[in-house]
């Protein structure tokens, strides 16, 4: 072993192509040891801990807070005390020109931030009998069927877990027959300290809406892209055909760039700015994915007006009769619109721009208001669901939105959103659908408006509904079928029974 | 005062401040409300003040004995009103600093009275006027007080609860003490070192219901030597004034016909405690309260939506630092990060600052036997222990029980000085699952009182070496 273990940004799920450096856990010169906290990484909505892999001194820390770093770029280089500076800027031109690459080559195979580096070291001296049996051994060690029930220290336990290592393949020394510490470290030795963290199966996601490879592009523009990091989602497509040009990758590289000059610029005419910071992960998601929605998806909208005195009347008997939960009035749409889409199937669709996939479940996105941002926790099969399970379960799902708990599957993908903001006094608004969606339903306050019945003005409680749809794939009759449906199980709860 | 929160805490004591304090850590916009002191019963009325009552009487013990080391001490007296004084500024000093962490942590504080008003709603009242506030999460931690007796009245003159018999104006002549739990055992020590002449009435066969029998035993009689009385398997039936300034019981001694009478100037009432139940507005939502305490699943969910219940109120055992766990663990649950399992009563310590200390985790012999397992007894007494003959502290013991088949450590339980502080080592073993093995393995230093530790360990495996 060369003794010099880089850290290279990586992939949690196969939309991350980035990572923003959150927070340094260490400083160059500091020692480390094996599994010490290193540096935060906020993705798309999560922010997680990177751990050392190795002990040793830190030698560099490649980017600064703030910084994005595409996957598979070395972040930070870890190696014994007396390890040259040499050797490491000789690793460093290695591996940090070939992990961006190999990166983009295959999408689906879910890089290895830990090995990959140091393969790519491995492969500019004669290759070791040790370095060429790595990568066997590590397969072997994680291999192997459900290892909970194999005896083990607590502390290995967990060392296995997150090193990836089944614990069946480690041979037992401890008291009892347990695995202790030691036997995963001589395990993780003969291996080469090269063990694959099991992201992609841990992390199942629906699709990869980040792979730009179907974006249309020119010959040049797409290698551009690729050697400056820019995804093809990112960029106008001013081109011929609507192919995304050579020139509207640089404009997208150089808006990327203006990031980290402007906050020299503005330095200087600071006067007028009260405050100028990068957008967070979120942000920056938030911006992506509606940005490009707005523009390839196009939106029409069709409202209705619903009355919901039965609705109103229905949630206080549940609420009256179940001290287990606390039933919302969106609550009852989510499960109305379970219904609706079970209905209509037609609007319980994902469109990527060549393929509609149609959905037997509804599996509904519910928008959550955070403070600096909002998400879109999933209601899964919300048509097999009950409304009170649906509603405890909207609750959960807020309450971990809110501390930034939830898992990636459980806000990435959906078939329909809901967006609410009658809490907030808004009567009525259109939303941008949440893509690859085909559609999603802007809810208003519900309150007493005047309405005529069989001729005569009357008061009613009323409830503004606007679905925003893809008309792509939905027309406008569909969404007026959908729209009938919803406000028929709304206005008659009970036929949400049947 | 905002009137909407992700999570509201009512009670401020060391369950509730702490789930406040993760609450917000976590990210949760949180408030906490608190009729009295923070802090509760354990900083202003328990823990706390009691330990600085009994440092004291741990030094008058110190002036007492202190001719066996060489010292020649002239006549001493107590000056009580210094002794309680100083006892209540600990625990004024202490109540303030929660204020501060409360603020530092950024949770409101909002000093009144509250009362559920629905699902998800707490009605507050500050002096104010009641403001109704909104929480997806609220967290009763109303803790407890100590449980009355039909027909003994706590006037707070002759007849003391907790309160009065932490803030004497004089050291009772005669003491009673009703009740020989945690509570009443720490009071007769205390009292006992002070001056008082102490008579501790059970009702149970043995002083410490629920603690290992001979560690229980080994303290009856350490308490005896030290002049107590102690009346086992004597019920009360009467405790009423008696003369101008003075109190008397009446007990049943059981088996025998005739009433037994115990004249004294005080008497303490430690009889248990019971839950802060009323007045929260639990019926109206159909929280369960059984036997005076809320009803819980593992993560202190009540079954209402969006009500839990943590710490005394939800039930025993009840400790501070259990209440301070559940608390922690149900916030976390709440936020989806909750690791693991919840929390075992098994693994958590108790502690009794009586003179002599008594500590345990885990099950007591008998309760491992009545598991019916086989299992290996370790016992070293602290006669064999340097530091403690050292100290003058001879008397004690280690004892502890393991699994015979999985080398588990099922129990330990510890009588003698500074045993408060030991436990935790087989308390963290205990969460490890650690074997005897493990421990054997440990190294303990030289020269400290742990080292008894190791020797029960080793008397498990009939491996002793120092005795």
């Amino acid at each position: 072993m060369s003794g010099i273990s880089t850290v290279t940004m990586p992939k949690w799920g196969m939309e991350m192509v980035e990572g923003e450096i959150a927070e340094w856990h260490v400083s160059e010169g500091d020692t480390i040891a094996e599994g010490d906290d290193l540096l935060d990484v906020e993705t798309s909505k999560i922010v997680n801990t990177v751990t050392a892999p190795a002990g040793g001194v830190v030698k560099r820390l490649l980017s600064a807070v703030g910084e994005l770093v595409p996957v598979g770029q070395v972040l930070v280089v870890i190696a014994a005390a007396e390890t040259s500076d040499d050797e490491i800027e000789k690793l460093l031109a290695g591996s940090v020109r070939k992990a961006a690459p190999a990166e983009m080559a295959d999408e689906s195979a879910t890089p290895e931030p830990q090995s990959a580096p140091a393969t790519a070291s491995a492969s500019e001296k004669p290759a070791s009998p040790a370095a060429s049996s790595a990568g066997e051994n590590t397969t072997a060690l994680s291999a192997g069927p459900d290892d909970s029930a194999v005896a083990a220290t607590p502390v290995a336990r967990r060392v296995a877990r997150e090193q990836g290592i089944n614990l069946h393949q480690v041979v037992a020394s401890g008291r009892h027959g347990r695995v202790t510490l030691g036997d995963l470290e001589a395990a993780l030795q003969s291996s080469g300290r090269s063990v694959p963290r099991p992201y992609s199966a841990a992390r199942p996601e629906l699709r990869p809406a980040r792979d730009d490879s179907a974006v249309a592009a020119t010959p040049v523009a797409r290698r551009l892209a690729r050697e400056l990091g820019i995804n093809l989602h990112d960029c106008r497509s001013s081109g011929r055909h609507g192919r995304v040009s050579k020139a509207d990758v640089e404009a997208a590289a150089s808006r990327a760039s203006i990031k980290t000059t402007a906050a020299k610029s503005t330095a200087a005419c600071a006067s007028s700015v009260a405050e100028s910071r990068p957008l967070s992960g979120m942000r920056r998601t938030i911006a992506t994915r509606l940005q490009t929605s707005k523009r390839e998806a196009p939106h029409f909208r069709v409202q209705v007006d619903v009355e919901v005195d039965a609705l109103l009347a229905v949630r206080k008997q549940l609420n009256q009769q179940y001290s287990e939960a606390k039933v919302s009035l969106n609550d009852l749409l989510v499960k109305a619109s379970a219904c609706a889409l079970a209905a209509v199937p037609g609007v319980n669709v994902q469109f990527d721009g060549d393929t509609v996939q149609h959905y037997a479940d509804a599996d509904i996105a519910v928008a959550v208001a955070l403070d600096e941002g909002l998400i879109t926790p999933i209601v899964r099969a919300a048509n097999h669901k009950g409304v009170l399970a649906i509603s405890n379960e909207i609750r959960d799902l807020a309450t971990r939105a809110k501390v930034g708990s939830l898992q990636p599957e459980e806000f990435q993908g959906g078939t329909f959103s809901i967006s609410n903001l009658g809490m907030f006094g808004v009567d009525r608004f259109d939303a941008i659908i949440n893509s690859p969606q085909g559609a999603i339903l802007a809810v208003g306050a519900a309150g007493e408006r005047p309405v005529v019945r069989h001729g005569e003005l009357t008061v009613a409680t009323v409830m503004t509904l606007t679905l925003s749809c893809d008309h792509r794939i939905i027309d406008g009759a569909l969404a007026a079928r959908f729209l009938a449906a919803l406000r028929a199980f709304l206005e008659t709860p009970a036929t949400m029974l049947a | 005062m905002k009137t909407r929160y992700d999570v509201m805490v009512v009670g401020g004591g060391p369950g509730g401040y702490v789930a406040a304090i993760r609450a917000s850590q976590l990210g949760f916009r949180t408030a906490l409300v608190e009729r009295e002191s923070l802090g509760g019963v354990c900083l202003n009325w328990g823990c706390i003040p009691t330990k600085a009552l009994l440092h004291g009487a741990e030094i008058a013990h110190t002036l007492r004995t202190a001719g066996d080391f060489g010292f020649t001490v002239g006549p001493t007296s107590l000056d009580l009103e210094v002794l309680v004084g100083r006892s209540r500024s600990v625990a004024a000093r202490l109540s303030g600093g929660i204020a501060q962490l409360l603020r530092k942590h950024n949770v409101d504080h909002i000093k009144g009275e509250a009362s559920l008003a629905g699902k998800c709603l707490l009605s507050v009242e500050d002096g104010s006027g009641p403001k109704t506030c909104h929480a997806d999460h609220i967290l009763l931690a109303t803790g407890a007080r100590p449980r009355q007796l039909p027909g003994v009245v706590v006037d707070g003159e002759r007849i003391w609860g907790a309160r009065e018999a932490m803030t004497p104006t004089q050291v009772p002549e005669r003491l009673l003490v009703i009740g020989a739990g945690a509570i009443g055992v720490e009071f007769a020590s205390l009292y006992a070192d002070l001056g008082s002449q102490v008579t501790l009435v059970e009702m149970a066969s043995e002083i410490l219901p629920g603690a290992d029998e001979e560690i229980a035993a080994r303290a009856h009689a350490a308490l005896t030597e030290r002049g107590l009385r102690i009346l086992t398997r004597h019920a009360l039936l009467k405790l009423e004034h008696q003369g101008p300034d003075g109190v008397s019981a009446t007990l049943a001694p059981t088996g025998e016909t005739a009433p037994l009478h115990v004249a004294a100037d005080r008497a303490i009432l430690a009889v248990g405690v019971t839950g802060n139940v009323e007045g929260l507005g639990l019926d109206a939502l159909g929280v369960q309260v059984q036997g005076g305490f809320v009803v819980t699943n593992d993560w202190g969910h009540t079954g209402v939506v969006g009500l839990y219940a943590i710490g005394d109120v939800a039930g025993p055992p009840w400790l501070a630092h259990k209440a301070s766990q559940e608390g922690v663990q149900c916030v976390e649950h709440i936020a989806g990060i909750g690791r693991g399992q919840p929390l075992q009563a098994t693994r958590i310590p108790t502690c009794i600052y009586s003179r002599p200390q008594i500590a345990s985790v885990g099950l007591t012999e008998a309760q491992v036997q009545a598991a019916g397992r086989p299992y290996r007894v370790g016992r070293a007494p602290l006669q064999a222990n340097g530091k403690a003959l050292a100290m003058g502290e001879g008397n004690g013991l280690v004892k502890t029980l393991f699994d015979e088949v999985t080398g588990e450590l099922l129990g330990a339980h510890l009588i003698g000085p500074e045993v408060t502080e030991l436990v935790q080592g087989f308390t963290v073993a205990r969460q490890l699952e650690a074997t005897e093995n493990d421990l054997l393995d440990t190294v303990f230093p030289h020269p400290t009182l742990s080292e008894s530790m190791h020797e029960s360990v080793l008397d498990a495996l009939d491996r002793a070496i120092h005795h």
